[in-house]
């Protein structure tokens, strides 16, 4: 059993300290909201009307009332019961609110993510494998100006063209058309949902809805993960390594399988860092298209100085990433042994 | 002694052993060959410096070259670009040539303001972590808890952090420069933090310490310059990273209020009249914006570009 754990202590581990860093933000996000000048329910509500029993609440879910440990203690239960409070504006529970969004804005992340890494993987064979042919020239050149077109740009781009010239998109207006009735909450998430219920019409509905937006964060988030993906494979395919394949005869497939491994680590890592910018594009594209989500709970909470919703949008779209990094982390090690820890030398992280 | 300064000889110098200064010579001989071939001229490809200075120039004068007011209704709303009007007007009768012209400054400021802070920060913080990550005691531990912080901070989308921060912090220029500043800031610091472990291992350190360099000295004289590199190497990508996330929270409303002109806004108001066929308002910020990343992109591949 020991024996056992010793065996399996690189990823326990790493999974341990998971609570340690997300007590560790709360605390960062804690000092934060205390940072901010005055008295910071009154400067951020500013000229707006709010009773004094809203403004009162909010101090109390904020913890801002007795003295600093009293605050402290008292932020750290209410974020430990997962009591986020209710918000300043609408009155309602921020951590129910924010949970069914949540789930909408992860599902537009996850399939433009698998949408990313499908056509990096797609285009950067391509590139590494032909690179004199015009077309690779062509997308390797996108890729060098990776990020120059930001996604809100691309969005209106398309909306102008798709929508208002050619006329085959839809409004920008939401996952699916507002005549229809909202798919059955079984998982939370829409396209399941409206899959699992067999509505095809809705089904439809949303295909045309979310193509567009999930085009946007596709083309402009796959240069950057195209970019360290090119870079990762040049690395590997110049490396002692793959000469030494060459060299003793091994076959192509077999250079290339070594090629592919060796690569795979720092892709998969870049991952970790795309689903973060996934996440701050669902932000942009969910406010251009109108859809419901994360995004808009945030923005919407900052246009209104609805400071108990932002506190808890930071700390659970924190907690979010946090946990995609361990994620990310584990396969990184489980790939490379030589990433875990206790192994120094070469290729440690 | 027969070698000349211009056309040195080496195997002259170390085949006539009969000479008495044979071993200082040829170390003189070497420095003058390296220092050779110094005709000064415009290094090739000089010329991708160009659109990143012409932006910055514009910065600097664009507010004065307006042909309108900037923050003003000038005309009828939704004038077709043209005439008068170069860009046209927007959905409220406000020049777009004369405010995609002004918001340079604005977005340019906020760039050059949060790539120095960050840049700086950065190097000073990575320096500090990466001395101190060995050290016993509580510097010690401070240093290498900052190290996985650092780690940690990348993982939140800085757009997130970036609403957060300028709900909290204020929307002015200043107050958007630090926000953003100290969400670029920890990545310049894992790079320097990087770089400095790599020095330390280095020997001309053990050689500055046997000659009675103190710590700080040595920090200040020989890691400093040999490890803030890549901050540096990454100060481009920052700017371009700061303007389109200026541009970013201006297009969701919560960045620099309008009439301020920003890029980012300019295009928030411009995507609903591009939904009705009203192009321009959108499409000229929105080039601005791909023009002033690529021409910074473009600066930094010609100053630090190695590989693609």
């Amino acid at each position: 059993m020991t024996a056992f754990l010793a065996r399996q202590r690189w990823w326990l581990g790493r999974v341990a300290v998971l609570p340690v860093h997300l007590l560790g933000f709360a605390l960062a996000v804690f000092f934060l909201v205390r940072l901010i000048p005055g008295d910071p329910v009154l400067t951020l509500l500013g000229g707006q009307n709010a009773t004094p029993e809203t403004i009162e609440a909010a101090r109390e879910s904020l913890g801002l009332s007795g003295s600093m440990l009293d605050q402290l203690g008292a932020y750290f239960a209410n974020v430990l019961t997962l009591d986020f409070g209710r918000s300043m504006i609408t009155g309602q529970p921020v951590w129910e609110t924010m949970t069914t969004r949540l789930f909408e804005t992860l599902e537009l992340a996850v399939v433009a993510m698998f949408g990313t890494t499908v056509l990096t993987l797609a285009v950067g064979f391509l590139v590494v494998m032909k690179p004199r042919n015009p077309v690779s020239r062509v997308l390797l050149a996108y890729t060098r100006s990776a990020g120059a077109v930001p996604d809100f740009v691309l969005g209106v781009a398309g909306i102008f063209l798709f929508y208002r010239l050619l006329g085959v998109a839809p409004a920008p207006l939401g996952r699916y058309d507002p005549t229809l009735l909202p798919p059955p909450d079984l998982t939370g998430f829409p396209i399941l949902d409206a899959m699992l219920s067999g509505d095809t019409a809705l089904l439809q509905s949303m295909a045309s809805h979310l193509f567009m937006p999930l085009m946007v964060l596709v083309l402009a988030y796959t240069p950057l993960l195209l970019k360290l993906l090119v870079r990762a494979l040049d690395d590997a395919v110049d490396a002692a390594p793959t000469r030494f394949r060459i060299a003793s005869g091994g076959s192509r497939r077999a250079v290339l399988l070594s090629v592919a491994r060796r690569a795979a680590p720092p892709a998969v890592a870049m991952l970790g860092t795309l689903f973060g910018y996934l996440l701050g594009g669902a932000v942009v594209v969910e406010q251009l298209f109108s859809m419901p989500g994360m995004g808009q709970f945030g923005v919407n909470a900052v246009n209104t100085s609805d400071l108990v919703s932002l506190q808890g949008f930071l700390l659970l779209v924190a907690a979010l990433s946090l946990v995609v990094f361990l994620l990310v982390d584990i396969v990184t090690m489980l790939l490379d042994p030589r990433r875990r820890p206790g192994r120094g030398g070469e290729g440690a992280a | 002694m027969t070698t000349t300064p211009h056309h040195p000889d080496p195997s002259a110098a170390t085949t006539s052993p009969g000479v008495e200064t044979v071993d200082v010579e040829p170390i003189a001989v070497v420095a003058e060959v390296e220092s050779a071939p110094h005709t000064r001229r415009v290094p090739p490809g000089s010329w991708r410096l160009a659109p990143a200075l012409a932006l910055v120039a514009l910065a600097v004068v664009g507010p004065w070259l307006v042909p309108h007011s900037a923050t003003e209704v000038v005309a009828s709303p939704a004038i077709a670009p043209g005439g008068d009007h170069w860009f046209g007007t927007d959905s409220s009768g406000l020049d777009v040539f004369s405010r995609v012209l002004a918001a340079t400054r604005n977005d340019i400021v906020i760039a050059i303001a949060v790539t120095v802070v960050s840049t700086v920060t950065g190097i000073f913080g990575g320096l500090l972590i990466g001395m101190n990550e060995s050290r016993a005691g509580l510097v010690g531990w401070a240093a290498r808890i900052s190290a996985r912080v650092l780690d940690l901070v990348q993982s939140v989308p800085a757009v997130v952090v970036a609403l957060t921060l300028v709900a909290f912090f204020g929307t002015s220029l200043w107050s958007m420069s630090i926000a953003l500043a100290a969400i670029l800031a920890p990545n310049q610091a894992r790079l320097v933090r990087t770089e400095v472990l790599q020095v330390r291992t280095e020997a001309y350190l053990d050689a500055a310490r046997m000659s009675g360099q103190t710590e700080l000295g040595l920090t200040v004289r020989h890691v400093l310059p040999n490890s803030s590199w890549p901050a540096l190497e990454n100060a481009t990508v920052v700017f371009g990273a700061a303007i389109l996330l200026t541009s970013t929270l201006g297009f969701l409303g919560v960045g620099l209020q309008p009439p301020t002109p920003e890029w980012g806004s300019m295009i928030s108001t411009g995507a609903s009249d591009a939904a009705v066929g009203r192009w321009w308002s959108a499409l000229f910020p929105a080039a601005a914006i791909v023009v002033a990343v690529a021409a910074v992109a473009m600066a930094g591949q010609l100053l630090f570009g190695r590989r693609r």
